[in-house]
Formats: C-alpha cells, sequence, structure tokens
C-alpha cells in the first residue's frame, strides 16, 4: 500500500504528538528534564508538520483545506500545540504540554474519521472569507482548549491539595524550594517579595508544603507544580487570546453571513451556539476582576466554557442541522 | 431637659433617592451583570437545541406533550423574539450603562500618596550607592525612558516618586461597553428602518421587491452539482447557483447583473442574494382523457397544490426528483435533472391518501377517471433581499467592542511607588548607600504583575547598579507573606 505525502505528513504528525505526549507526561509526573528535553522538540515537529500537510494538501487539491470537519480539525489540533508552544515558551508551562499533545493527537484522530477525500466546497464556503474566518474561530477554540487544561492542572492541585492531611506540628518543616528561604538576613542588596495569596482558593492547601516535608509522594509531586495563583493566572492570559480570537471569529463569520446570506445575524445554531461560549468567557473576564471569583470559580467557570466551545464546534456541526453543518 | 424627639418619616424624596441608589447598585454589580448573562446564554442555548418557528405538531412529535406545551407556553419555539429574550438583553444594556457610569467612569488610579510599601504584597528594596540626588536621578530616567509617567511629590517630609503606565487603559471597558451600545443601536436602527423578504422568479418572469419597487426580471437560471467520489460513495456536490437577471432600479433604469452566492447586487441601497431555487412544474389534469379545470394556470412551485374542480379530491406539488430510480420508482441520489419527476400528495380534505413519484410523460390516477400528469419544469431561483441602514453602526461597533477588549486584556494599569531612603545603618546626612523602596499594584490585582515586577525591579538593579562591585547576594525571589493591605493604606 502506497502512502500520499499528504498521509505519510499525518502519520508523522500524529506519531510526533505521542511521543511528545508520553514525554510531557513523564515530566508532568517526575519533573525530568531529559522527558521535557525530548518532548519539546516533538511537538515542534508534529505542529509544523501538521502545518506542511495542510499546506501541501491544499497544494495538490487546490481546494482550501478548511472546509470540513477534517480540516477544520486539523488545523485545531496544530493551532492547540501552536498556542500551548507559544505560552510554555513564554512562562515555562512544559508541563501541561503531555495533556494538551493528549487532546491534539485524539482530535486529529478524531478529525481522520470525517477525511471522505477531495471535495470542492459548496457555494457559501466559496468565499475568500473562509481563510479568515475559520482560522480565527478554530484557533480561539484551540486557546480555549489550553485554558481549560491549564485549569484542569489547577483542579487537580487544588483538591488533591485539599484531600491532603497537615503532619503534626512537632516535626521541623523545610521550605518546599530549596533555597527560596528569606534572604533578609543575608547579605543580599535586593530583595523581591511576591503576591501573596489574597482569596481562599487561591491560597495553596496548608498542609501541602508540611506534607511533603513529611514524605507524602503526592505533596512532593504537588509542590513542584506552579502555585494556584499562577496557574489562574495562566488559564487568564490564554483567555484573554481567546476570547478577543472568538471575538473577531464571530465578527468575520457576521460579515461573511452578511454577504452570503444576507443577513450577518440568523440564530443559526452554530452562531448562537457561538454567543453562548462568548457569554461565558466574558462572564469569566468580568468575575476574575473580583478576587474572591479569582482561582477555584475562574478554573470551573473555563472547564465550562470549553464544554460550550465544544458543543459550538462539535456538537453543532455533527448533531444539529442548520447553515454550518459541513460535516464532510 | 431635651424635649423627646420623634422620629421622622423619611421624605418621599429621601425614599426615593434610597430606591434608585438601590437599583443602580444593583445594576452596577458585577455579580448582577454576570447572573443577567448566565440567563442569556441559557436562553440562547435553549434556542439552539428547540427547533425554532416551526409548527407547534413538530414539537408534540418531537417531545412528550407536557415538554411540548412547556416549550409552547415559554415561547421557546420562537425564543429570540421572546419578550424575556428582549427583555434580558434591555437589562444587560442597562447593567451595561449603571455599571459604565457608577464603576468605569469613575475607576480612577489610587491618589498620590504615602504606602507603607512593604504592606502591599509586591515590593522590592534595591541597595545604591552614590550621591542621593543621582540615585534619585537614576531611578526616574529608568521609569521615564521605559514610558513610565513618572511624578513627584512631597509627603510628610519625604520625596516620593510615583510611577504610572497604562493608565488610560482603564478606559478600555468602557470602549467595550461603548462598542456594545453600538451594536444595539446598529440593531435597532433595522428594526426601525430596514426591511428584508424572499421571493422567487421564475426563468422568463419578473418580481418586485415592494418596499422600493425595484424589479428583478430572471433571464436564466444556472446551477451546477458535480458527482464526487468519496470514501463513502458517490457525493453530488452543489458547486454553483447563478440568476442573470435585469434590474430596473427605482428611477428606471436597466441594467443587466449576476446574483451568485457570496456576490450580492445592490439596487438601491438594497441587497439582493442567492438564497434557493427550484422547479416549477406545470400540471394537467384530464378525466376519461379530456383536459378539465383545477390546476392554476401559472406553473407550481413546491408546496402548491390545486382542488379538482368537483370532487373533495386535492393534489399538493411537494418535491421536484432530479433522477427516478427506475428499480424502485423513488428517488435516486443524483439531483440533477437526469430523469425527472416530480412527488405529488393526494388528499381527500384534509385527509392525506397517499405520496407518488411521477415522471415526467407518466401519469398518475385518482380514480373516477380523474388523471394528473406532469407536462414540464422551468427552474426558478430563490432571491433574499435587504435593506439594513444599521450595519455601518454594527461593524463600527464591533471594531470598538474589539478595540476594548483587547486595551482591557492587554494593557495592565500599574502605579509603583518608589521612596529613597539612606541604606540602614547609613548616616542620613553623609549617606552614600541608598535604599530604593519600590511598591506595585494594579486594577487586576497582584498576582498579575508579580512576573513583570520581578522583571523590572531586575532591570532597575541593573541600571542604577552599573558597575557596583559588591557581591549581590542571594538574588532569587523571596514571596513575602505579609498580609495584603489595599493600596494607598497610610504610611
Amino acid at each position: 500500500m502506497s502512502l500520499s505525502l499528504d498521509q505519510i505528513l499525518i502519520l508523522i504528525a500524529i506519531s510526533a504528538y505521542i511521543t511528545s505526549m508520553l514525554a510531557l507526561f513523564t515530566y508532568f509526573l517526575a519533573r525530568e528534564p531529559i522527558a521535557k528535553a525530548v518532548g519539546i522538540p516533538f511537538a515542534v515537529i508534529g505542529c509544523a508538520t501538521q502545518f506542511v500537510e495542510l499546506a501541501v494538501r491544499y497544494e495538490t487539491t487546490h481546494v482550501w483545506p478548511l472546509t470540513n470537519l477534517y480540516g477544520s480539525l486539523s488545523l485545531f489540533s496544530a493551532m492547540s500545540v501552536a498556542i500551548f508552544i507559544g505560552f510554555a515558551w513564554r512562562y515555562d508551562v512544559w508541563f501541561l504540554g503531555g495533556f494538551v499533545q493528549a487532546l491534539a493527537a485524539g482530535f486529529l484522530a478524531y478529525g481522520l474519521t470525517w477525511n471522505e477525500g477531495t471535495m470542492p466546497a459548496v457555494p457559501a464556503l466559496q468565499s475568500y472569507w473562509i481563510k479568515i474566518h475559520v482560522p480565527l474561530v478554530v484557533s480561539a477554540y484551540a486557546a480555549f482548549m489550553v485554558a481549560a487544561v491549564s485549569s484542569l492542572i489547577y483542579l487537580i492541585k487544588y483538591y488533591f491539595g485539599r484531600s491532603l492531611d497537615a503532619p503534626p506540628p512537632s516535626r521541623a518543616l523545610q521550605p518546599a524550594h530549596a533555597g527560596a528561604g528569606d534572604a533578609a538576613g543575608t547579605a543580599a542588596q535586593m530583595q523581591i517579595h511576591g503576591a501573596t495569596a489574597v482569596t481562599a482558593t487561591m491560597r495553596e492547601a496548608p498542609g501541602l508544603e508540611a506534607a511533603a516535608a513529611h514524605g507524602s509522594t503526592l505533596a512532593q509531586w504537588l509542590v513542584t507544580l506552579p502555585s494556584l495563583a499562577k496557574l489562574d493566572i495562566m488559564t487568564y492570559r490564554i483567555v484573554a487570546i481567546g476570547l478577543p480570537l472568538l471575538t473577531v471569529g464571530i465578527i468575520t463569520g457576521a460579515w461573511w453571513a452578511k454577504e452570503a446570506w444576507g443577513a450577518y445575524w440568523q440564530w443559526d445554531p452554530k452562531e448562537t451556539a457561538a454567543l453562548t461560549s462568548w457569554i461565558v468567557y466574558a462572564a469569566y473576564m468580568h468575575l476574575h476582576t473580583r478576587s474572591a471569583w479569582r482561582g477555584l470559580r475562574s478554573a470551573w467557570l473555563s472547564i465550562l466554557g470549553f464544554i460550550t466551545i465544544m458543543f459550538c464546534y462539535l456538537g453543532v456541526n455533527i448533531w444539529i442541522s442548520g447553515l454550518h453543518s459541513y460535516k464532510m | 431637659m431635651s424635649a423627646p424627639s420623634i422620629a421622622q418619616p423619611a421624605s418621599l424624596r429621601a425614599q426615593w433617592n434610597d430606591a434608585v441608589r438601590d437599583v443602580l447598585d444593583l445594576f452596577s454589580n458585577i455579580l448582577f451583570a454576570v447572573s443577567l448573562f448566565a440567563v442569556w446564554g441559557v436562553l440562547t442555548l435553549i434556542g439552539v437545541i428547540v427547533d425554532q418557528g416551526k409548527d407547534p405538531s413538530v414539537y408534540f412529535s418531537a417531545y412528550p406533550a407536557g415538554l411540548a406545551r412547556l416549550v409552547m407556553r415559554l415561547h421557546f419555539d420562537n425564543v429570540y423574539h421572546s419578550a424575556q429574550y428582549v427583555g434580558i438583553i434591555g437589562l444587560i444594556l442597562a447593567s451595561l450603562a449603571a455599571c459604565t457610569f457608577r464603576r468605569v467612569i469613575p475607576a480612577r488610579l489610587p491618589p498620590l500618596r504615602a504606602v507603607k510599601i512593604e504592606h502591599i504584597p509586591l515590593h522590592a528594596t534595591i541597595l545604591v550607592r552614590g550621591a542621593e540626588g543621582d540615585v534619585r536621578a537614576r531611578v526616574e530616567r529608568f521609569f521615564s525612558e521605559r514610558g513610565w509617567t513618572v511624578r513627584k511629590r512631597e509627603l510628610g517630609g519625604v520625596e516620593w516618586t510615583f510611577a504610572d503606565k497604562h493608565n488610560w487603559a482603564r478606559r478600555g471597558v468602557l470602549v467595550a461597553h461603548t462598542g456594545f451600545v453600538l451594536i444595539a443601536a446598529g440593531t435597532t436602527i433595522y428594526w426601525a428602518k430596514g426591511f428584508s423578504g424572499t421571493t422567487t422568479v421564475i426563468s422568463g418572469s419578473t418580481t418586485t421587491i415592494p418596499q422600493t419597487g425595484a424589479r428583478i426580471a430572471l433571464d436564466r437560471f444556472g446551477y451546477r452539482i458535480d458527482p464526487i467520489e468519496t470514501k463513502s460513495g458517490t457525493v453530488y456536490q452543489p458547486i454553483d447557483y447563478v440568476s442573470n437577471v435585469r434590474v430596473t432600479s427605482a428611477d428606471g433604469a436597466t441594467r443587466a447583473e449576476t446574483i451568485r452566492v457570496n456576490h450580492p447586487i445592490d439596487i438601491d441601497g438594497t441587497l439582493v442574494y442567492q438564497a434557493t431555487y427550484g422547479f416549477a412544474v406545470t400540471l394537467a389534469l384530464t378525466k376519461d382523457g379530456k383536459p378539465v379545470a383545477g390546476p392554476p394556470g401559472r406553473a407550481l412551485q413546491e408546496g402548491d397544490g390545486f382542488v379538482v374542480d368537483g370532487t373533495t379530491r386535492a393534489i399538493r406539488y411537494r418535491q421536484f426528483v432530479g433522477t427516478i430510480d427506475r428499480k424502485t420508482g423513488g428517488a435516486a441520489p443524483d439531483p440533477r435533472a437526469n430523469d425527472p419527476g416530480v412527488v405529488l400528495d393526494v388528499f381527500d380534505g384534509d385527509q392525506p391518501l397517499g405520496s407518488e413519484v411521477v415522471p415526467f410523460g407518466g401519469k398518475l390516477d385518482l380514480g373516477a377517471g380523474y388523471r394528473v400528469e406532469p407536462l414540464r419544469y422551468t427552474l426558478y431561483s430563490g432571491l433574499q433581499y435587504r435593506y439594513d441602514p444599521g450595519i455601518p453602526l454594527v461593524g463600527i461597533g464591533a471594531f470598538v467592542l474589539l478595540a476594548g477588549l483587547c486595551i482591557s486584556f492587554y494593557l495592565l494599569p500599574a502605579r509603583l511607588y518608589v521612596r529613597v531612603d539612606p541604606a540602614p545603618g547609613e548616616d542620613a546626612a553623609a549617606a552614600r548607600r541608598f535604599a530604593v523602596g519600590l511598591a506595585a499594584t494594579t486594577v487586576k490585582g497582584y498576582d498579575i504583575f508579580e512576573e513583570r515586577f520581578r522583571d523590572l525591579v531586575n532591570a532597575l538593579d541593573g541600571a542604577v547598579n552599573p558597575r557596583d562591585p559588591t557581591p549581590r547576594g542571594d538574588r532569587r525571589p523571596v514571596l513575602g507573606s505579609a498580609a495584603p493591605e489595599p493600596p494607598g493604606a497610610p504610611a
């Protein structure tokens, strides 16, 4: 059986994602630098290969590769990894990678089940807007996926941390972060004091560091994760990328709908589902201005937002008929 | 001894003012706004899940009777035009206005005043060698060169330096809210002054847009559907729909135009879109082989019907079949008009008697000697027209909303409090080492600024201590544990 270049590239991408996933999961669990060193290049290779594959498909078929679920899921998984790499590079959050790569590989594999071969676009999709609107909304979905993963890590750390009992107070405790002791008594010329937790759900579990010092494997692992406050800020930053992208995506979609169907808003299931997601994330951004809502509630809201995104993206495309039923 | 005082009832005006204040407090509460968002989201989602604008019988066949009655009673069958949906949007706009005027516009950076630096969670101290004036100048220059607005005040005998960045970005929320209002205004303009509608025009005939009087004559409608081989079999994929028309605008000028999907034409400001197409069919009715009255003189479109004269029988043209599967007698997957026919429904009064696929040239026996025969078909074009004077405002609103979101999300208004004191152990009069204390506050809390604050302090340290040979000691940031106090706590 001979494989086309397109198929070979897909296989390379999936293989790279799986390798990266295994390596970054190892890094997530064991904090082995070698695992990170392996996972990062494979994530980059998988992502780059996917973009090349999309370009090859366009070059060979002359059909814009985003006119069906296969094409958009391909872009979705590639953008998820690209956004993750960007954030991980900037904020050193590679520990999220195993989850992101697993989802990317899963969505890409699922997209393959919708691959029916090359089909020309239906008249409504024969517009330059498809080259603007679809990448924007798919990128927004991808950003929200990475945000949901960040929130998931928050919830893991929060609930596992809270499940730990504090050890007896008689034991002398060591700081969890080696070398992070107060330098006030040293000859240090500069001291920087970071933000302190301000809400109950942003505060690290009271017994966490003590349990880690007491020998709890789970606690020792949990303290290697970034603080809850950092995870919360990370999610916020990713949502702050996704929401404007979704907004522009909805706006460009409305503009396209005006050209194609005569009305910029027709309460089509896709439009209204996207509006629902937009409302959830707008609520997230509003509530995040209140300290009481940062942390746990925000994490759950981010997860809820991603569920609405999945409903908007896959649920509406697959199960609900409407103007956006572009499965094949 | 003073006379006993009698509690006077609050004046009506005071009660009114209290009530207004309570309402404004409620509407400017962000949790109330988010609650409205939640209701809006749920109603919107209901509109996605429940088919909109269908006949009640559709809901009763799709849902249990109780649920179908609930759908009808709560107007979930047309939720986007229901009173509750319009009402919730109205409440959101009211909440948005209250938030804007009571929270967003009054929000300003805290006043320039002394603070206890160590009580602000984000704080740092840097030791710098040099003359006091020189140290102050280096610190000020550092912030100025990085785009911070630097102001100095002497407060309580201490000279303070305040550095602000992106202060104007506090207005991002106001900008976003303005965009939202502009979109709502644009939509309202359409409701007030715009119009839209659909029309069909059979090849060779003319239709008129009633609101403007513009006429559209369809010379020819063409479609292209290609058979595509996929992994699941042959799929007949629509490729193109084209209406070649002659347009006569209100001033009487006529011109030829082509309407395609994604390429509407403009007639006197009204846009006309290619929406649908279909096959108009001419039927003939005979009794014992002789023509009888019954079918209308015009060609029938899908859904049209007629009553057979002198009987209770009625015929309805339900659907055009492009290709009849001769083996089964039903419709083949190919929608192109290769071996065409029509699906006819036969009724006796209101009671359906059955449906039949009848090929062109074939006849359907209705009983009692009556027969109906499809004679010929003609393509018709379904057009949609829309005049929307609110579009420019909606477009501007969308742009403004987006700009507001970007300003709010990506520009973080921050304030730095800086004071320079002699280093511990230095004589105040002859000090050569000074402690530069900094504290930072932002409108989005402290955590979001921590990393940038650390970078800033490191950069400041590098800038003001460029050639200091003294080892800097442990530079690892130390997380503070001081209980946070609101910014601006008095020194």
